[in-house]
C-alpha cells in the first residue's frame, strides 16, 4: 500500500532538508514489505493541474475510493501532479513506466502532447486510460462525457419549462475550447426546434462565478425580461446578478453542478429557483480506476466508456446529498451519481478531504 | 625577481583564475551531480534497483526541448537581454512541424531547414526591434511572445498533426539515448561560438556597451544576431518536442519561456549579460529534470511538489551566487 506522507511529515521533512525525509521514508517502506501478501494492481493517476476545485474534487474521490473495497484490497494506488507543462507530466510518466505500473490513469495536459510517452507505456505492456481531458493517442483508452449531450439536455429542459417560448440568455464558457463550442453546439440545435424562442443575449462566463456575476451584472440594466437562463458555468454568479438588479422571481434556470446554484434550488437568499444542474461528474478519475482494474484482472474488454451526465432538476435534489446548505457554493455537488439510475455512490468526505466512505464501492460501468 | 620563484607563484594563480571565472558552470555540474546522486538514492530506496537504459533514455529525450530553448536564451542573456518569446516560437515551429511534415526523406530535412528559417525570422524580427528599435527586450519578446502564440493557434486550431515515427527515431530515438550526440554537438558548436568574432563581440556587448563600441564593435549587428539564434534554437525545441510528442500542439511551448530562464540561471549565466556559459544552461536544464525525478521517487504528497521545486530552486541559486561570490573575492 502506498503511504504519501502526511501534511505534517512533510514539513517535518522540508524542516530537516532531504536527508530527513530520506529516513522518514524508510519506516513506511519496511511495514509495505511486510503486509501484502498477494500481489495488487499498481495503478497510479498522472493529473496536470490541480489550481481549481474541480480537480481537486477528482483527485479526492480518487484517494477516498483507493480506501474502499474492493480497491483497498486488489490496488496499490499513487496520485501524482504536474501542473500545465507537457514536459513535466512527460518525464512523470516515464517514472511510473520505470516503476512498473500495471495501469496509468491520466488526466493530460495536452491532447497529443504525451502521445509518445503512452505509446511507450503501451508498449511496454502498461493499460493506459485517459479521463476529461483525453488524450488522442490510439492505445490509451478513454472514459469522458458527451459534451454535445451537456447543451442539448440543459437546453431541452428549460425549452420545455417555459412551453417553447420566451426570452433567453445564454452564458457560455471559455472560447476556444472545444468543450465550450460542444456545449453551444448542443444548445443551438435544440433552439432551432423552438422558434417562440428567442436568444437575447449570449455572453461569456469564463466557467467561473464572479466573471459571470460580474459579466451579468453589467449586462442586466440593457435586456427585456428574461423567461429563461442557459448557463455553462459560473450558475450561482447570474443568479446572484439577477438578485442584485432586483430581476425576482428567478426565472427558470438550466446549469452547471454549483452548490451555489443548487442552494437555490432548495431556497437561498430568500429565493427559490426552478432548475436543471448538470457538471462533469470529478468521480470520472474513479470510473477511469475501476475500468482499469476490471480490464487488468480480464473481466472487461479494452473498450472507451462514454457516461452520461447525472443530473438534478429542483424536484429531484436532495440535500445532504445533492447539496449542501452548510458547504461554500463554489463546491462541485456532482462528485457522486445523483442519477435514477446511479453508476456509483460516494459521501461528501470522500470529495471534501478524500476519506473512505462507509461501505464498498461498487461501480455500475456500461454492460460490456 | 628570478624566474625560477616567480613561475609556481603565477601557476597557483592561473589555477584560481580559471576556477573563479568558471565558477557558474563547475557549480551547475555539481549540482547535476548531487541531483543524479539523490535521485540515484531515492530510486534504489524504492525499486532496490538502479535507473538504467530506459530512465537515462527518457530523461534526455524529455529534457532535449529545454536544452534547446536555454542555449538560444543563454546568447540573448549574454547581450544582457532576455528573450520571452522562446515559448511563442517554440508554440509556433512544434504546430509547422506537426501540420506539414510527411513520412518521407526529402519532406523531413525539407521541413527541418524551413522550420528553423522560420525561427531564424522570428528571431530577426524580435533583434531588429530591440537592436535597431532601441527598445527595451521584455517589452518588445512579451509582445511577440503573444503574436507567436496567436499565429500558432492559426496554424493548428486543435492539437493533432502528425510526426512520421522515422523522425522521432532520429531525434530522440526511444530505445537509447542517442540524442546526447546533440548535446555533445551543441557544447562543441558553443566552444567554437564563444572564440568566434561574433561570439566575442555578443560577450563583449553585454558587458560594457560603450567600451565595445569605443573598440569597434557593431552593436546592433550583435543584438540582431543574438535574437535571430535564440530564434534557431527555439525552433529546434520545438522540433524535438513535436518529436517527443509525435504530434502537435500550439500551446504546449508556452511553459519554456519562464523554464528556460531558470536553466539559464541555474547554469551560472548572470542576467546582467557579458558571463555564462550555454553548456551551464543545458546542465541547468537538466538539473530541472532531476528535480522533477527526485521529488517523484520521494513520495512527497503531489500537493506539496511545485512547493518544494520552488524552493529547490531558491536554494540552488542562492547557494550557487553565494559560493560563486565567495570564489570571486579569493581570487
Amino acid at each position: 500500500m502506498t503511504r504519501h506522507f502526511t501534511r505534517r511529515e512533510v514539513l517535518h521533512a522540508g524542516a530537516t532538508g532531504m536527508a530527513g525525509a530520506a529516513t522518514a521514508w524508510l519506516a513506511p517502506a519496511t511495514a509495505r514489505a511486510a503486509d501484502a501478501p498477494a500481489k495488487k494492481f499498481k495503478i497510479a493517476l498522472s493529473n496536470s493541474y490541480i489550481g481549481n476545485k474541480w480537480r481537486i474534487e477528482m483527485e479526492n474521490v480518487f484517494k477516498a475510493a483507493l480506501e474502499m473495497e474492493p480497491f483497498k484490497s486488489q490496488v496499490e494506488g499513487s496520485w501524482f501532479n504536474s501542473g500545465n507543462d507537457v514536459s513535466k507530466q512527460s518525464q512523470q510518466i516515464s517514472n511510473l513506466i520505470a516503476q512498473r505500473v500495471d495501469a496509468i490513469v491520466v488526466n493530460a495536459a495536452s491532447p497529443t502532447a504525451l502521445n509518445g510517452i503512452l505509446g511507450q507505456a503501451t508498449s511496454r505492456g502498461i493499460l493506459v486510460v485517459s479521463f476529461d481531458n483525453v488524450v488522442t493517442a490510439p492505445t490509451a483508452l478513454k472514459v469522458n462525457t458527451d459534451q454535445l449531450e451537456f447543451g442539448r439536455k440543459l437546453a431541452e429542459w428549460l425549452a420545455k419549462k417555459i412551453n417553447g417560448t420566451g426570452n433567453i440568455i445564454m452564458v457560455t464558457g471559455v472560447a476556444g475550447t472545444t468543450v465550450d463550442l460542444d456545449r453551444n453546439k448542443g444548445a443551438d440545435a435544440v433552439w432551432a426546434k423552438y422558434p417562440g424562442i428567442k436568444v437575447v443575449n449570449r455572453y461569456t462566463g469564463m466557467w467561473d462565478s464572479s466573471t459571470a456575476e460580474r459579466n451579468t451584472a453589467a449586462l442586466l440594466p440593457s435586456l427585456p425580461k428574461i423567461d429563461g437562463i442557459w448557463c455553462q458555468g459560473g450558475t450561482d454568479g447570474v443568479l446572484k446578478a439577477f438578485i442584485n438588479a432586483k430581476r425576482t422571481p428567478l426565472p427558470p434556470t438550466a446549469g452547471e453542478a454549483e452548490n451555489g446554484f443548487r442552494k437555490f434550488m432548495i431556497g437561498y437568499m430568500g429565493q427559490k429557483v426552478d432548475g436543471i444542474s448538470i457538471g462533469q461528474p470529478p468521480f470520472l478519475s474513479v470510473i477511469s480506476l475501476e475500468l482499469a482494474r476490471r480490464v487488468l484482472a480480464g473481466k472487461y474488454p479494452k473498450k472507451d466508456i462514454t457516461i452520461p451526465f447525472p443530473y438534478v432538476t429542483n424536484d429531484t435534489v436532495r440535500p445532504g446529498e445533492t447539496v449542501f446548505p452548510q458547504l461554500p457554493d463554489s463546491f462541485f455537488t456532482d462528485f457522486t451519481d445523483g442519477g435514477a439510475s446511479p453508476m456509483l455512490k460516494l459521501c461528501v468526505d470522500a470529495a471534501l478531504d478524500g476519506k473512505a466512505c462507509p461501505g464498498t464501492l461498487s461501480v455500475v460501468l456500461p454492460s460490456a | 625577481m628570478s624566474p625560477e620563484l616567480a613561475a609556481p607563484r603565477r601557476r597557483r594563480s592561473l589555477s584560481v583564475h580559471i576556477v573563479g571565472q568558471n565558477a557558474g558552470l563547475l557549480l551547475v555540474f555539481a549540482m547535476l551531480a548531487a541531483a543524479v546522486a539523490l535521485y540515484c538514492l531515492f530510486y534504489w530506496m524504492q525499486q532496490r534497483s538502479f535507473p538504467g537504459n530506459f530512465e537515462l533514455t527518457s530523461t534526455v529525450d524529455n529534457t532535449m526541448p529545454l536544452a534547446m530553448a536555454a542555449i538560444g536564451q543563454t546568447i540573448v542573456v549574454l547581450t544582457r537581454g532576455l528573450d520571452l518569446s522562446v515559448g511563442g516560437i517554440i508554440d509556433l515551429t512544434n504546430a509547422l512541424a506537426a501540420v506539414h511534415m510527411q513520412d518521407s526523406l526529402g519532406s523531413m530535412l525539407g521541413w527541418t531547414v524551413l522550420v528553423l528559417l522560420a525561427g531564424a525570422a522570428l528571431g530577426f524580427l524580435n533583434g531588429l526591434l530591440v537592436g535597431v528599435g532601441r527598445l527595451q527586450p521584455i517589452v518588445v519578446t512579451l509582445a511577440t511572445l503573444s503574436i507567436f502564440q496567436g499565429l500558432a493557434i492559426r496554424v493548428l486550431p486543435q492539437p493533432g498533426g502528425a510526426i512520421p515515427p522515422g523522425y522521432t527515431a532520429l531525434l530522440v530515438n526511444m530505445n537509447q539515448p542517442w540524442a546526447l550526440l546533440y548535446l555533445v554537438l551543441c557544447a562543441g558548436l558553443w566552444l567554437a561560438f564563444r572564440r568566434s568574432a561574433i561570439g566575442v563581440a555578443i560577450i563583449a556587448v553585454g558587458n560594457d556597451e560603450a567600451a565595445a563600441r569605443a573598440n569597434g564593435i557593431n552593436v546592433v549587428r550583435s543584438r540582431v544576431i543574438a535574437y535571430t539564434l535564440s530564434g534557431v534554437f527555439a525552433a529546434a525545441a520545438g522540433l524535438f518536442l513535436a518529436a517527443t510528442a509525435t504530434a502537435g500542439d500550439a500551446t504546449s511551448g508556452n511553459g519554456f519561456t519562464l523554464s528556460s530562464i531558470v536553466a539559464v540561471v541555474l547554469g551560472g549565466v548572470n542576467l546582467f549579460g557579458g558571463r555564462g556559459s550555454a553548456i551551464g544552461a543545458m546542465a541547468g536544464g537538466f538539473v530541472t529534470t532531476m528535480i522533477v525525478n527526485i521529488l517523484f521517487f520521494s513520495r512527497i504528497d503531489p500537493l506539496y511538489q511545485s512547493f518544494y521545486e520552488g524552493l529547490f530552486l531558491i536554494i540552488a541559486v542562492v547557494v550557487g551566487g553565494g559560493i560563486g561570490r565567495m570564489l570571486r573575492r579569493r581570487r
